[in-house]
């Protein structure tokens, strides 16, 4: 069996529109991953009670338990007590979920690594907490969180994947279907290797110019 | 003493004299499978009564069956069948990787896969059908064409959906049980399958039941990777001995309950009907 290019070209419509989907799904997971760390990591570090334990539980929640399972629970348990997400929304909810957590803690560490007489200049002059946060602490965070962050959103691409197996039609799902029916499994998987390598170089790319641009102030 | 002494071997040597006798109406086991010492059979474990899990958890059904029937012959023991989970999606791949030499499950014969591995003779029919909630607007198969119907991927459904009604809301999963439930949460309306699978899942929930409208009517039969001519040979002697020793109504027995047995008895044994 060789590389069959015409097989493939028949089938690039149905593979582009999956692509779509991919691309769809993650850009809104990743910027709604990145919002729950932003604000998770803010309740973390300035300790409000309950809501910083109930982060913290989160993330331990979601970090230690396997992401298949945490969306087939969103996907055929949340119905079950009367959440019924559609199928797009179900894949978006349940990255976002996971993706989450991990950004969470990629924020806490840029915050962490912002310096205390950073903040306590901030108090003595009168900030409040949340501006502190909101003018010193969470832009530091997130330029020194960048990379992480980055590599969170990278790894969100990739599990987008999983989303295949609660039946909706990305990239993968796409793939996957015509392999079960016409069993051109070499050509397929190339086609999805070269499809997701595309998409997260094209992802790093940007981030990495958008890190040139925060670093400008810094630059000589 | 004497007698009894050399009687007893004597019969005991009779005894294993005649299971190869019986054994040469099939032709002979190639090397490559001999070699093994074990059938490495790929089955269906959520698809009763064919192929599923026991209430042991072990494997069951009419194909695991067929499946330690052939091993029994081919290597004196049905517990040198070597059994492997397959899914619908994977069980060509599975069989193409060499990672089972045969397929017994729930495979029924299209041209597409005909491409891509051999079919032994068939050794039943089967048809498709809907599952609805017993209060559904669907009474024929044309009622679907604007709603979503769940289905497997790669199976018999999943085809002829994409040829015969393109543009249809389909959701494919990859699980009967994945499938069942999204029907139950209205994920879809229509769960697509074998009938013979949803024969059992409409008479155990009363709240489901069938369209009852077969179309996509196929045969099913055991697959193996091309270019393997003497195995071939040798499965289709061991399903025709299965069905001249009438194995087939010993096994459906086993494993189907009284109220859809006649269903399963006619799959194996009348000819195929005509459909859509």
């Amino acid at each position: 069996m060789e590389f069959d290019v015409p097989y493939l070209i028949r089938h690039l419509p149905a593979l582009g529109r999956g692509l779509a989907l991919t691309i769809q799904v993650s850009a809104l997971a990743i910027v709604l991953s990145v919002f729950v760390g932003l604000v998770g990591a803010s309740l973390r570090v300035m300790r409000f009670p309950v809501l910083s334990q109930a982060a913290a539980a989160y993330v331990e929640f979601i970090r230690n338990t396997p992401l298949l399972v945490q969306l087939f629970f969103v996907f055929f348990g949340l119905p079950t007590v009367g959440l019924t997400l559609s199928l797009f929304w179900s894949g978006v909810f349940a990255l976002t979920l996971w993706a989450g957590a991990f950004q969470i803690e990629n924020v806490r560490g840029g915050l962490a690594s912002v310096s205390p007489g950073l903040n306590e200049a901030a108090r003595a002059l009168g900030l409040s907490k949340g501006q502190y946060l909101r003018f010193v602490g969470l832009p530091l965070a997130v330029r020194v969180g960048l990379p992480s962050i980055l590599n969170t959103s990278v790894s969100l691409i990739k599990n987008s994947a999983y989303l295949s197996a609660i039946g909706l039609q990305e990239l993968t799902g796409v793939a996957f279907d015509r392999i079960a029916i016409d069993f051109r499994a070499f050509e397929m998987l190339s086609v999805l290797l070269a499809g997701y390598l595309s998409v997260v170089l094209t992802l790093s790319a940007a981030v990495r110019a958008f890190e040139y641009r925060l670093q400008a102030p810094f630059r000589r | 003493m004497t007698l009894f002494r050399r009687v007893v071997p004597t019969l005991l040597l009779a005894m294993s004299l005649a299971g190869p006798a019986l054994a040469q109406q099939l032709p002979p086991l190639p090397e490559t499978v001999r070699s093994q010492g074990v059938l490495r059979a790929g089955v269906r474990c959520d698809q009763p009564p064919y192929g599923f899990r026991g209430p042991d958890g072990g494997f069951a059904g009419v194909e695991v069956d067929m499946a330690r029937q052939m091993a029994a012959w081919a290597f004196g023991s049905a517990d040198k069948a070597e059994l492997a989970c397959v899914t619908a999606e994977n069980r060509i791949p599975q069989l193409q990787a060499r990672r089972v030499d045969l397929l017994i499950a729930t495979l029924g014969v299209t041209p597409d896969r005909a491409r891509v591995i051999d079919f032994s003779d068939p050794y039943r029919w089967g048809g498709s059908d809907m599952l609805v909630k017993r209060d559904s607007p669907i009474q024929k198969l044309d009622d679907v064409r604007n709603r979503t119907v769940i289905m497997l991927r790669g199976t018999t459904q999943a085809s002829w959906f994409d040829e015969n009604m393109p543009g249809l809301n389909a959701l494919r999963l990859n699980t009967a049980s994945d499938a069942l439930q999204a029907l139950l949460q209205g994920r879809g309306e229509a769960y697509a399958h074998d009938a013979a699978t949803l024969v059992v899942i409409a008479t155990r929930d009363p709240s489901l039941r069938l369209v009852g409208k077969p179309f996509a009517v196929s045969d099913a039969a055991v697959g193996v990777r091309k270019g393997e001519p003497e195995w071939l040979a040798w499965i289709n002697a061991a399903l025709a001995r299965m069905k001249a020793e009438n194995l087939y109504m010993l096994w459906v027995e086993r494993w189907v309950p009284n109220e859809t047995r006649p269903f399963y008895i006619s799959a194996f044994n009348d000819p195929r009907p005509k459909a859509r």
